[in-house]
C-alpha cells in the first residue's frame, strides 16, 4: 500500500513535464556550492536545509516590507500543494525581521506556510540574491543552478511546468 | 515577456519634489527625490532605531528606478553617474554619492543593530548589477544635501561584457526638499 502512495506521489512530480528552458525571470548560476544555511524556525527548531538535500530545493528570502513578496507568498503555497515535498524541498527565509512581525503577517497572508528566520540578515548576504524576493534553485548535490529575480506567480504553467521537469530528472 | 517586478516596491507619495522618467535607448528610469519625513517615516516603520533616523535625516535621498528593455546585459553602476549642480553644465560642482561603504562605517560607529543595517542595506540600489534583459532594480541613492538644483547624468555599459554601446541619461532639475532636515 505504502508502495502505492509513493508512486502516486511521484506521478505528481513528473505530471505535465515539459518545459526545457527556465522560464523568463529565471537566470542560470554557475553551480557553486549553496552557502550555509542553518537557521531557526518560528518554533524555534534549528534546520540545517543542507541535512535535507538530494532533491531539488527550493530557498526563497523574502521580508514583509517587500510589496512583490506579498503577492507570491500565497502562489508558493499553491506550490507546495501542487509539487509536494518528496518532488521538491521549499524553505522560506525571512530577512532581518521580528518574529512578532513575521507570525502576524504570515497569519494573514499565508497561514498555512512556515518560515526560517534570519534575524540579523547575515544568512541572507552570504547567499546573495539580487533584492527581495529571491528564489534559489539548488540541485541535489546542494549546488546553486537557478536564480528567479524578483516576484512570480509560481503556481502558473510556466513555472510549474518547469519545476516539474527539474525534479523528474 | 512578463515584467519583473521592481525588487524595490515601496511608494511614498511625492509631496514636494517632482519626478523624473526617461526612456530611451531601451533604457527606462525614474527618479523620485524624498523628503526627510518621508524618508524618517519609512524607515521608523522599518525598525531603524533614533541615532540611525537622525543620521539619514541629514543626507539626501532619490528613489531611482531602472528598467532594462534592451535584448542585452545593462550594467548598474552608480559609481559611474555623476551629479553635478548648476544644471548640469560642465562647469558645475559635483556632488558627492554616499556609497555603501560609507554608510557601513556610519552605522558601526553608532552601533546600529545589523538587523538594521541589513534592511537599510535591502532599500539601497545595488553598487553594481548586470541587468538582464527585462530585468527591473530599484532602491536608494543618497547625497550629500546639494545648494539648490541639479542633474544626474546616469551612464551604462551595455553587453555582457560591458564593451558593448555606451548609454548616457540626463536628469535635469533635480532638487532636495530639505524640510524637516536636522539640519
Amino acid at each position: 500500500m505504502k508502495k502505492w502512495i509513493v508512486a502516486g506521489l511521484l506521478s505528481l512530480c513528473f505530471a505535465g513535464a515539459q518545459a526545457a528552458e527556465p522560464p523568463p525571470g529565471m537566470i542560470k548560476l554557475d553551480g557553486r556550492p549553496a552557502p550555509a544555511l542553518k537557521l531557526s524556525d518560528l518554533d524555534g527548531k534549528r534546520v540545517d536545509v543542507a541535512q535535507n538535500y538530494g532533491r531539488w530545493t527550493l530557498v526563497h528570502f523574502w521580508a514583509t516590507w517587500c510589496g512583490p513578496c506579498r503577492r507570491e507568498m500565497p502562489t508558493l503555497a499553491q506550490l507546495m500543494q501542487k509539487l509536494p515535498p518528496e518532488c521538491l524541498n521549499i524553505y522560506l527565509v525571512n530577512t532581518s525581521e521580528s518574529e512578532d512581525d513575521v507570525f502576524a503577517f504570515l497569519a494573514s497572508v499565508s497561514p498555512e506556510l512556515g518560515t526560517l528566520l534570519d534575524r540579523d540578515g547575515q544568512v541572507t548576504e552570504r547567499w546573495q540574491p539580487r533584492g527581495l524576493p529571491a528564489s534559489f534553485l539548488v540541485d541535489p548535490q546542494g549546488k546553486l543552478r537557478y536564480l528567479a529575480l524578483g516576484g512570480r506567480d509560481w503556481a502558473s504553467g510556466p513555472y510549474l511546468n518547469f519545476l516539474r521537469e527539474l525534479t523528474a530528472k | 515577456m512578463p515584467r519583473i517586478f521592481f525588487l524595490l516596491l515601496f511608494w511614498i507619495p511625492p509631496l514636494f519634489a517632482a519626478d523624473a522618467r526617461l526612456a530611451r535607448d531601451g533604457v527606462e528610469l525614474f527618479v523620485s527625490p524624498r523628503t526627510p519625513e518621508q524618508i524618517g517615516a519609512f524607515y521608523a516603520a522599518r525598525g531603524l532605531p533614533p541615532a540611525a533616523l537622525q543620521e539619514l535625516a541629514k543626507v539626501c535621498f532619490l528613489t531611482v528606478g531602472l528598467h532594462n528593455k534592451r535584448k542585452e546585459i545593462l550594467w548598474l553602476e552608480p559609481a559611474q553617474w555623476r551629479f553635478v549642480d548648476a544644471q548640469g553644465q560642465p562647469q558645475g560642482n559635483e556632488v558627492k554619492r554616499i556609497a555603501r561603504p560609507e554608510w557601513a562605517a556610519r552605522w558601526k560607529a553608532l552601533q546600529v543593530p545589523l538587523a538594521a543595517q541589513s534592511t537599510f542595506g535591502w532599500t539601497q540600489l545595488p553598487e553594481s548589477r548586470d541587468l538582464y534583459p527585462d530585468e527591473s532594480v530599484g532602491g536608494n541613492l543618497t547625497l550629500v544635501p546639494p545648494a539648490g538644483n541639479f542633474s544626474l547624468i546616469a551612464r551604462f555599459r551595455t553587453g555582457a561584457d560591458g564593451q558593448g554601446k555606451m548609454i548616457e541619461l540626463t536628469v535635469p532639475n533635480l532638487s532636495c526638499s530639505r524640510e524637516g532636515a536636522t539640519q
